[in-house]
């Protein structure tokens, strides 16, 4: 078995690894995708409270925010399919990827969300007034006025939820995904060099956050172009 | 597959025995970072020469990495650590006689610890500087200004992110049954595959976290707007 501990092998380790980091970033891409679609939707039903949709969101939103992901993720994997089966759809036998990507997608519509729904209420409502008055309709002020400079607004807290999600993603390994952390504990079951593995985990995800901090941070300075300095500081 | 709505209630009264360990895993950690954080807030602050950069270093390595790496990092590096160090001092200390739960409470500390430094900068920063030399100005130093004017201000300014802070931890706790702690998941996942009903176990679990976390919340509410009575009145 060698030595208790090698730390050559944390660069060996690093290609095997990181072969596998597609899997956590399509992980990762789906479930933000998705939970925009649904934060938008479940954002906008709490802002024109829609009778009984808006206690149903309120809801979703709390219990998101009131359990861990791990339980989300065992609810998820245990409980959709026995209540697909209600209806007939057998998806026990579904990849465990789906039940990971529909998982997040949903603890992250609970928390994009919130963060739209600020950010909407933060944009000035002389705005839409503004909108008005030069004879836009509702659906148009609300996308080409209100919808951009509440983006600008959420940016930096959606950009805080992805990371955050992205280390989320390593929890997936629990219902026998095999991402990157999934593929760290078949080598460790081959090699027993557990400490090694983990290190080489730890340095890619390291790695990863900081380039999307990276980039995030280009992104902001670039829809924040056109602020005057002062208004960028307090918003 | 049918759901079985009674064994949630037996899972329920299994599942909460095991709160105790939950709660200490989710307080002590916070309380050994909320020291740590606060010493990194000041080394950030004041700029400390050369463990300046330390800090800032350990606040984005961990903040940086998932906790549960943390975790894995501290259980299977302290271990050898300590074994090498205690054959070559020859301490007799084994490491397999030291319980697991500390490794995890040392990782999840280290963890707090960076996260809370954030929010003490923050709620620090957010402190205006007038009220540093108005201390001044009637004769405190620097350490009384802190510790009697700015450091109140900020940490009820934070409080709100400490509510998450704690939450986040109450969650994150639930990665403490990956390395076999019977902690509220660890106690739903034995309930669950000894009597083959997961779903109904991790409902049972699922709920109480649930609880917990209004609890929290609806607590942090009552300190939060006894904490800033005196930011009341005026325009705001």
């Amino acid at each position: 078995m060698g030595k208790a501990f090698d730390p050559s092998l944390i660069v060996d380790f690093i290609p095997t690894l990181i072969y596998y980091l597609g899997v956590t970033l399509q992980i990762l891409a789906a479930s933000v995708l998705l939970g925009m679609v649904i934060g938008i939707a479940a954002a906008i039903l709490r802002l024109f409270r829609i009778p009984v949709l808006n206690q149903l969101v309120i809801l979703y939103i709390s219990f998101i925010r009131g359990t861990p992901i791990l339980i989300q993720l065992f609810l998820v994997f245990y409980g959709l399919p026995a209540i697909l089966l209600f209806i007939n759809i057998d998806i026990s036998r579904m990849d465990a990827l789906y039940f990971v990507i529909i998982t997040y997608a949903l603890s992250n519509g609970a928390h994009f969300a919130e963060i739209f729904r600020g950010a909407i209420k933060a944009v000035d409502y002389g705005q839409t007034e503004a909108a008005y008055s030069v004879g836009m309709n509702n659906s148009q002020s609300f996308f080409r006025i209100v919808l951009p400079q509440a983006i600008r607004i959420a940016f930096p807290n959606i950009a805080n939820s992805i990371i955050g999600s992205l280390k989320d993603t390593s929890l997936a390994f629990t219902i026998g995904v095999m991402d990157m952390m999934g593929r760290g504990e078949t080598l460790i079951a081959a090699t027993a060099h557990a400490l090694e593995v983990y290190l080489s985990l730890a340095v890619i995800y390291y790695a990863v956050v900081l380039v999307f901090e990276k980039i995030f941070r280009l992104y902001e300075n670039r829809i924040n172009r056109h602020q005057t300095v002062d208004v960028s500081v307090t918003g | 597959m049918t759901i079985d709505i009674l064994f949630i209630w037996t899972a329920f009264k299994e599942i909460i025995k095991a709160l105790p360990i939950t709660l200490i895993l989710t307080i002590l950690p916070l309380l050994a970072g909320f020291i740590i954080g606060l010493a990194v807030a000041l080394i950030r602050i004041y700029k400390v020469k050369f463990l300046c950069r330390v800090a800032n270093g350990y606040v984005s390595f961990f903040r940086g990495t998932p906790i549960i790496m943390h975790i894995m990092l501290i259980y299977f590096g302290f271990p050898l650590l300590i074994d090498q160090i205690s054959t070559k001092f020859d301490l007799g200390i084994q490491s397999n006689s030291i319980p697991i739960i500390l490794f995890v409470l040392t990782a999840l500390s280290l963890s707090a610890g960076a996260y809370l430094s954030e929010i003490f900068r923050s709620g620090i920063i957010s402190v205006s500087n007038g009220q540093m030399e108005a201390a001044y100005s009637v004769g405190m130093n620097s350490f009384q200004a802190m510790t009697r004017i700015v450091l109140p201000q900020a940490i009820a300014q934070s409080i709100p992110n400490f509510t998450n802070i704690f939450i986040g931890f109450l969650h994150t706790s639930s990665i403490a049954f990956i390395v076999s702690q019977k902690e509220m998941t660890g106690a739903a996942n034995i309930v669950a595959s000894t009597n083959l009903k997961f779903l109904e176990s991790f409902i049972a679990a699922g709920l109480i976290y649930w609880g917990l976390t209004i609890i929290a919340e609806g607590l942090s509410f009552l300190i939060e707007k006894k904490a800033t009575a005196y930011n009341r009145g005026g325009v705001q």
